[in-house]
């Protein structure tokens, strides 16, 4: 296997390992997706009419805010226990390590839509489909690397829980537009879901490309 | 060939300046005691050599490489051993270590050997959070000579080491090249030939350890 992928598994599975042991995260984000919901569904009036013109909104939001407190803990955790120079010191690719906490950071939020998805479609009468699944997913690829970027960048400085969602909202507006757009039409709203699809495929590579770049430049030092 | 030669180095915080202008050569298989009282900048000069940090100003070459260019083909040479034990404190003594062989690129077989080296075989499957505060140094010292390295640098290993610390010490650095930042002057005398001063950042002079000792 080539070292770069092993380096990544290595560090992806040593953070889901740590998760699974400690549940620091993933309940309180399950919690918060559900509640989240709850609160949209008594704010909203919502009917058969509108359901689908307001369920893709509060999908996005919900898993924007989610995304931020996933990604904000991948590189918190490491600061706090000092654990991340050792890893630095070693002769692993920075990219490589960078993208095994993504991974780690993007499937944790991939468990909470689980949650996310079925719950949605219990609370508005949405339609959960292949189309809803695949859109949000290829969405979670490019919002986990940026999100893991912003996330390191500010994983040294104080204010950290601020500037997090000032950095990365801003940059996780693409997914949400093209998303929000894919979604629609997989709930049943008129549109090209391909062309949509396709857009999200795009922002994933460029993205994944420039995250990867960066990577070096923001982990060392 | 001298494993390690500093020129100058250079470190300033702002308008701190950690370190000033320190010189610095160890030759192959040499031990260095590094002295000073607190914010003298022992910590600075060692992350620098550890190349954790780059200094402000100031030439490093570290087996013959520049180590400010250098920094990831010497990272598979250097072991070193930090003031906070930066442990995975949900993962047990061996997963950690099998997750540093990975990054390393070493076979795991080697685990073992390394928890036998710093004794800690019995509690080898006990999450690190739940090892005691000697015991997880033992287990970082255990993870900066994973990779057997041929430099080690050690920033106050022996703070919350137990009586057998200095025999755990003599014993990976046997053979190596190695820099230890301690206050223990007994330690560094029983442990290295030589010793470097720190003051406020400056050198107040490499010696040998009968010198300093007196």
């Amino acid at each position: 296997m080539n070292r770069s992928v092993a380096v990544a598994l290595a560090v992806a599975r040593k953070d889901l390992t740590s998760e699974w042991r400690t549940r620091e995260l993933l309940p309180a984000l399950g919690q918060f997706v559900v509640l989240a919901l709850v609160i949209a569904n008594f704010g909203f009036q919502i009917d058969s009419q509108n359901a689908a013109t307001i369920a893709p909104g509060v999908l996005w939001l919900t898993l924007v805010f989610a995304g931020l407190v996933a990604f904000g803990r991948a590189f918190a955790a490491e600061r706090e226990q000092a654990s991340l120079e050792a890893v630095l010191l070693t002769p692993a690719s920075p990219a490589a390590i960078f993208a095994g906490k993504a991974i780690a950071a993007g499937l944790l939020l991939v468990a909470c839509e689980l949650v996310l998805l079925p719950v949605l479609t219990l609370f508005f009468g949405t339609p959960l489909n292949l189309r809803l699944v695949v859109a949000v997913l290829v969405a979670t690829v490019g919002m986990a690397a940026l999100g893991c970027l912003f996330a390191a960048m500010v994983a040294r400085v104080r204010a950290r829980e601020v500037l997090l969602p000032l950095l990365t909202l801003p940059l996780w507006i693409p997914f949400v537009v093209a998303g929000g757009q894919a979604v629609q039409v997989a709930m049943g709203a008129n549109g090209s879901y391909d062309q949509a699809l396709g857009l999200l495929v795009d922002f994933d590579i460029l993205f994944v490309v420039l995250t990867s770049l960066a990577a070096r430049f923001v982990l060392d030092e | 060939m001298s494993t390690i030669v500093g020129q100058q180095l250079t470190q300033r915080f702002g308008s701190d300046l950690a370190l000033d202008s320190v010189d610095l050569v160890l030759d192959a298989g040499e031990h260095l005691a590094v002295l000073g009282e607190n914010g003298a900048g022992k910590t600075t000069l060692l992350r620098i050599l550890a190349t954790a940090a780059r200094p402000t100003a100031g030439r490093l070459e570290i087996f013959g490489l520049d180590a400010l260019r250098e920094r990831n083909r010497l990272r598979a040479r250097i072991g070193f051993v930090a003031h906070a034990p930066g442990l995975y404190p949900a993962l047990s003594a061996i997963e950690n270590l099998e997750f540093f062989c990975s990054l390393h690129g070493v076979d795991r077989g080697r685990v073992s050997g390394t928890l036998d080296l710093v004794g800690l075989t019995d509690v080898a499957r006990r999450p690190a959070g739940r090892l005691s505060r000697g015991e997880q140094q033992r287990l970082a010292i255990g993870r900066a000579v994973l990779h057997d390295p041929r430099l080690l640098i050690l920033d106050e290993p022996d703070a919350s080491l137990d009586s057998g610390g200095a025999d755990l010490l003599a014993r990976v650095m046997q053979g190596r090249s190695a820099v230890l930042a301690t206050h223990d002057h007994a330690l560094a005398n029983r442990l290295c030939c030589r010793t470097l001063v720190l003051r406020s950042g400056r050198s107040l002079g490499a010696g040998t350890r009968l010198r300093v000792v007196r």
